[in-house]
């Protein structure tokens, strides 16, 4: 299980990530995190609703109420341009992080 | 099954927000604690424990509701980190400026003086204020840098006099042609060049440099505190 501060540092790129495939509302977001991961991230509610309204005041995505096919109303969040652009800087932050932190495990195991 | 809207509110009571933001949090929060409950349901879990689970999600409501306000009212902190990185250090530069610009053709030297043209557009070189501008420059960014700025804010903090100059040479100009058919195109033409040259381009230049300075000795400080710690 991977520990809770690199969990809210790769929140952002996990909720980003998953809303470049399409619009989804807070659970459907938290359940696709969980499935694609294979349970690696979990987010539960108190974990996700202040990230979302972070990165919404921030402007990387949008809410809007919409109502579902069994006429629920869900707020649905949708990435906004400013969020698919700091999508690709964030990925490629994380990999070089990733790719650093493996390079340097090797070396301590030698 | 428990009124999940009515558990949110109790559980979030005290919530900052104007009553129409609250309303969607809760409706929001609701929502996807009902979700999880049913969806615990059809998995086969038996009611208490679906609720239990469900619940489970918040261990500190008192926590989430703080989580959510300061989330919800970032807004107010991004306008004032913008009014500390830019707009404070970018009217302060613009007032040194102008009060050096007064103090200058008060008690300073004759301004150089180059006539284009007869009779034409006519563009004043105040050396001496020119040579302090970097130092306003400097001053803007170091504010903007001191508040957390990036380059960039720091960069226009210290350019910001010329800004409000750029501004209304692009709206005189075109404005000087619609408005006034008297006047020769090449006039307003010669005009607006000489002035955007006199009072925006070198200017900002001089104060862009002391900006930059600043930018290079604070990159410099910076690295040697990470090479020192």
């Amino acid at each position: 299980m991977i520990g809770s501060g690199i969990k809210r540092g790769t929140a952002e790129l996990a909720i980003l990530s998953v809303l470049e495939e399409g619009p989804l509302h807070g659970y459907e977001m938290a359940r696709r995190i969980e499935e694609q991961t294979k349970g690696a991230l979990r987010f539960t509610l108190a974990a996700l609703y202040p990230m979302l309204y972070r990165m919404e005041q921030r402007g990387w995505i949008r809410g809007a109420w919409e109502v579902s096919q069994s006429g629920r109303r869900k707020r649905c969040y949708r990435l906004t341009p400013a969020g698919k652009k700091k999508l690709s800087p964030l990925r490629k932050e994380w990999a070089e992080l990733f790719g650093a932190l493996k390079r340097l495990t090797k070396v301590a195991h030698a | 099954m428990p009124d999940w809207q009515e558990l949110v509110r109790q559980s979030l009571f005290g919530l900052a927000l104007d009553a129409e933001e609250k309303d969607e949090v809760h409706a929001e929060l609701a929502a996807h604690l009902e979700e999880s409950y049913e969806s615990l349901r059809t998995k086969g879990l038996p009611e208490r424990a679906a609720m239990q689970q469900t619940l489970a999600q918040v261990a500190d409501w008192q926590d989430l509701r703080q989580r959510i306000q300061v989330a919800r009212t970032r807004k107010e902190n991004i306008m004032n980190d913008r009014v500390r990185q830019l707009w404070l250090p970018g009217l302060l530069t613009f007032a040194l400026s102008m009060g050096l610009l007064a103090v200058v053709e008060k008690f300073g030297p004759r301004p150089i003086v180059l006539d284009l043209d007869k009779g034409t557009p006519i563009l004043l070189f105040y050396t001496s204020w020119l040579l302090t501008l970097p130092l306003a420059g400097a001053m803007g960014a170091l504010l903007s840098k001191r508040a957390g700025g990036s380059s960039r804010m720091s960069a226009i903090s210290s350019v910001f006099p010329v800004l409000p100059f750029g501004v209304v040479f692009l709206i005189a100009t075109p404005a000087g042609l619609l408005m006034g058919h008297n006047l020769a195109h090449h006039v307003v033409g010669a005009a607006f060049f000489t002035m955007m040259f006199g009072w925006v381009l070198v200017p900002g230049v001089a104060l862009l440099a002391g900006g930059l300075l600043v930018q290079a000795f604070s990159r410099q400080s910076a690295s040697r505190r990470i090479a020192g710690s």
